[in-house]
């Protein structure tokens, strides 16, 4: 017997599956999941409670999310503003680092009434971010240089960086660890009352909204747009891409560097080492799963957010290896990406006694 | 060749097609003998593309049958088309530039090579395997292609790589694909749409020698005359349904036209006289250099007047394209001035030249005309989007982008859209993605219209609308720069005529002074009349009279044996 499948593009997705889709995907990828729990003798169903329920239902959990999906909001902004005009920032990375940096180093050294030190360190953190993301966008402006791989080779350069400042000028506190003097009071997030969690999220959003607006309903955004679709017949239509290009990199730089200040003066209250888990990696995750518009990529984020911190509960609570908590939240990704490509396409499988068939192309051009 | 009562190669009989709110082929019957050029003829969005896919693999039919050779096929993939010996050469082509003829040729046909697999008595089995598995016999192909090459006459050196061929020398490069792989029906999607004039009668004669060698072609085109001159038979397709079949002997153009779109066709155009008025633009000693940096505008001096259509003629490939986009600031020019309006725009950028009233509709509407993925309202609008009208304080007003693009859509008859704001530009038809780009870059009443091949690869219904639409404007004031291939456009169209060969003007005339023989002369830099008509007669053949002269020979001459 032979299985036969067809791929058809859709030229139209039917709304419920537009809906419907993701929480199916993300249901079947946990029912893969709970394979690997079983044969470690954990129970799928309170392991996943562990991991999605009880961080929805409870404050800490909540607000734990809510801290983690913060910079991944800012960061997955910051790549999906080049990635409209047909750019690829790879180095949300770099200008986090970058921002930390600049915006921690304020914090440190300035002295002002809290309100006032916090609006510099942020300007400061997103000025930061910008002259990271100016480099690959004018080099790629200027001289059509790759901003994938600037992007991504400058990024290491502010790893190091940061790994230079938290061991020589900014080294502070205590002993001689590789960190830098604590932020005072007065340069650390405050908190929002209820939730506890620091007021970061509210920026993001805040941004976000910014983001939306500016993309969706300007000038600005239509030029970016359409540049980003066919940069030919955009030149042809009096655009500018040199300063379409330059501009997405430096407010993606602006918002990244401000996912890293975020990050410090929100949770960790002084620079350290690496103090980044991936975020500007998953950002761009999180901006091809929202690549729609600037709201989807808030919940993707917030959805990577609920996964990191859901995971290491699931770690915590039942002991299980931190590798099969990556095998979960890898199986969802995947499960979401497979749910992209099947709204664009039809897929009928056939199950035939004979002969096995080729596929004929996905990619069959469309229109007449 | 009437191959009258013989029985058909390929019978296609009531194919159907459903796209979502479209049926594309609504019980399509076409018949092929073995031997035969046989034209599918339709207007663009007629369902001639649709009925091929489905013939190649590239979609599944929803309906009917098809039967090659007496037996019935299902085909599921280009790989079964080819395997059942149907070969396709597209529009555009599929070819991969870096590499060479051969490989390009051999690409999905591996044939291990002889020195690995053949080897000598004591060689591993292992080994030899692997070499069965993995390696490639490249000189067992080249040898076979370049038979194959010289046997139709097709010039082709297989170890060239493919980017340094000429856009006729690719599309052989196609046709030996097929070839190679020993197919008995070829189908060629509109041919010669890519082509000279000259490279096209070339093709003719393969097509020709091809079929009186057996192999059945099914050519597609919206082209009546060249329907007329080189298919045996036709099939008309008209809205996805089955027209006529007919011998094309006894067709006229006239009634081929009217068959393909269903009323009488008008092909004489009603040129009024209209005063001409001021240069609305200028150019002086024009010098600019193409993508290799090459000079392909060579001092060219050019006035366009209000109410005025300035005919450019050429060969592809003589400057024409950098020319018009010199003159919409999208092509950097190395010396000379540009003006319009007597402001000086040298140089400026594309924004300023439409700020002052220059319009430009380019040569390729997918790659400089429209951004496909985006909305036809994104697209209409690109042009216009920074005037007062669509600014609603900081805002972009999408409302009345919309409202625009409606405009433009009912006044220019673009059709097939049923929301301008949803659906991707990308997915009209050549002819309505070509109107909706006219009536995007006339609608907003500029002064100089700058347009490269207005009506290439349009169907007829769309021509006349586009020419009409020209004329109108001319009417109207505009002053006009219409570069064309096509000579019969030029003369009907123009005003003047100016003839370009190799980045200069080398004639100026009017279409009242001169005739198409002239034109084509100059245009393949026949200088002075008396030695280019000796040349011809001595060649003794028209193709090869215009072949010579842009190729090599004068390549040669211009830059010192430059290959």
């Amino acid at each position: 017997m032979n299985i036969d499948v067809d791929f058809t593009a859709r030229q139209e997705v039917p709304r419920w599956l537009a809906y419907g889709s993701s929480v199916f995907t993300i249901l079947a990828a946990l029912l893969v999941g709970a394979v690997a729990l079983v044969t470690l003798n954990v129970n799928p169903l309170d392991a996943y409670q562990v991991m999605f329920v009880q961080q929805l239902t409870g404050l800490t959990g909540i607000s734990n999310v809510l801290e983690k999906s913060t910079p991944l909001i800012l960061a997955g902004l910051a790549v999906y503003i080049p990635l409209r005009a047909g750019l690829w920032n790879i180095g949300a990375t770099g200008q986090i680092y970058i921002g930390a940096i600049i915006g921690t180093w304020i914090g440190i050294n300035v002295t002002a009434p809290s309100f006032v030190l916090l609006i510099l360190m942020f300007l400061g953190a997103a000025l930061g971010g910008m002259v990271w993301g100016f480099i690959p966008g004018y080099l790629r402006a200027k001289w059509g240089v790759n901003e994938i791989i600037t992007s991504l080779l400058i990024s290491y350069a502010a790893i190091e960086i940061n790994g230079y400042m938290v061991r020589g000028p900014m080294q502070g506190g205590a002993g001689n660890f590789p960190v830098s003097a604590v932020l005072p009071s007065g340069a650390q997030l405050p908190e929002i009352p209820i939730i506890e969690s620091h007021i970061g999220i509210l920026i993001a959003l805040l941004f976000a909204v910014i983001v939306y607006v500016v993309v969706q309903k300007t000038n600005v955004g239509y030029e970016i747009t359409f540049t980003g679709s066919n940069p030919d017949a955009a030149r042809q239509a009096g655009m500018n891409s040199f300063y379409i290009y330059v501009m997405v990199f430096v407010a993606a730089g602006a918002l990244a560097g401000m996912a890293g200040l975020i990050e410090i003066a929100g949770v960790q209250d002084r620079l350290r080492p690496d103090f980044s888990p991936g975020y500007g990696f998953t950002a761009i995750v999180v901006a091809l799963l929202g690549r729609g518009n600037a709201f989807k990529v808030v919940l993707a984020a917030l959805f990577f957010g609920l996964l990191l911190v859901g995971g290491t509960s699931l770690e915590v609570a039942y002991t299980v290896p931190s590798a099969l908590v990556e095998v979960i939240q890898a199986l969802v990704i995947l499960f979401l990406i497979t749910a992209e490509f099947l709204k664009s396409y039809k897929v009928d499988i056939d199950f035939t006694m004979g002969e096995s068939k080729p596929n004929p192309t996905a990619s069959a051009e469309e229109g007449v | 060749m009437t191959n009258g009562g013989s029985p058909s190669f390929l019978e296609m009989r009531g194919i159907v097609k459903k796209f979502p709110g479209v049926i594309a082929n609504d019980e399509v019957d076409l018949k092929v003998k073995k031997g035969e050029i046989h034209g599918l003829l339709g207007e663009n969005g007629a369902g001639k593309s649709t009925l091929m896919k489905i013939l190649y693999g590239l979609y599944t039919k929803d309906g009917g049958e098809i039967v090659l050779d007496g037996e019935q096929i299902d085909l599921e993939s280009p790989q079964q088309a080819i395997n059942a010996g149907i070969g396709m050469v597209h529009q555009h082509f599929m070819l991969i530039p870096k590499l060479t003829v051969t490989q390009n040729v051999i690409l999905g046909k591996r044939e291990a090579s002889n020195t690995l697999t053949a080897g000598k008595e004591g060689s591993s089995g292992v080994l030899k395997s692997l070499g069965e598995m993995f390696s490639i016999d490249r000189k067992g192909p080249q040898e076979r292609i370049k038979g194959l090459s010289d046997d139709y006459g097709f010039g082709i050196d297989p170890t060239e790589p493919v980017w340094q061929l000429e856009v006729g020398e690719q599309q052989r490069v196609e046709i030996l694909k097929a070839l190679y792989r020993d197919v008995d029906l070829l189908i060629l999607d509109e041919p010669t749409a890519v082509l000279t004039p000259n490279e096209a009668s070339k093709l003719f004669e393969t097509l020709e020698e091809l079929a009186d060698d057996g192999l059945s072609i099914i050519f597609i085109t919206h082209k009546l005359y060249e329907a007329k001159e080189i298919t045996d038979r036709v099939t008309i397709l008209r809205d996805g349904k089955h027209i006529d079949t007919v011998d094309t002997a006894d067709m006229t153009e006239a009634d081929l036209a009217e068959r393909m779109v269903g009323h009488e066709v008008l092909f004489d155009l009603d040129k009024s006289e209209v005063a001409k008025g001021d240069v609305k633009m200028r150019a002086d000693n024009l010098h600019a250099l193409d993508e290799r940096g090459l000079p392909a505008v060579e001092g060219i001096d050019l006035e366009i007047k209000s109410g005025e259509i300035v005919g450019i003629a050429g060969v592809s490939g003589n400057g024409q394209k950098e020319l018009a986009e010199c003159l919409v600031g999208v092509r950097d020019i190395e010396e000379g001035t540009i003006s319009v309006n007597d402001r000086d725009l040298t140089n400026k950028h594309p924004r300023k030249f439409i700020e002052e009233g220059v319009s430009f509709i380019p040569e390729d509407r997918l790659k400089y005309g429209l951004a496909p993925e985006l909305s036809v309202m994104h697209n209409a609008g690109v042009k216009e989007y920074r005037k007062k009208r669509f600014q609603s304080g900081p805002f972009l007003d999408y409302d009345e982008l919309e409202a625009y693009a409606n405009e433009i859509i009912d006044k220019y008859d673009v059709r097939g859209i049923s929301d301008a704001r949803k659906m991707q530009s990308g997915d009209l038809s050549g002819g309505n993605m070509q109107k909706l780009i006219v009536g995007r870059e006339s609608y907003r009443n500029p002064d100089v219209l700058i347009a490269n091949q207005p009506t290439r690869g349009v169907d007829v219904g769309a021509i006349e609308d586009i020419r009409r639409n020209l004329l109108a404007q001319r009417e109207k004031g505009m002053g006009i720069l219409l570069v064309s291939e096509d000579l019969d456009e030029v003369l009907d169209m123009s005003d003047r005529i100016l003839v370009v060969y190799e980045g200069e003007v080398v004639h100026e005339t009017t279409p009242e002074e001169t005739n198409k023989q002239e034109i084509g002369l100059k245009m393949t830099g026949g200088g002075s009349t008396e030695d280019s008509e000796g040349a011809v007669a001595t060649d003794g053949g028209q193709t090869s009279k215009t072949e010579a002269l842009p190729t090599n020979q004068d390549a040669d001459n211009s830059n010192g044996g430059e290959r």
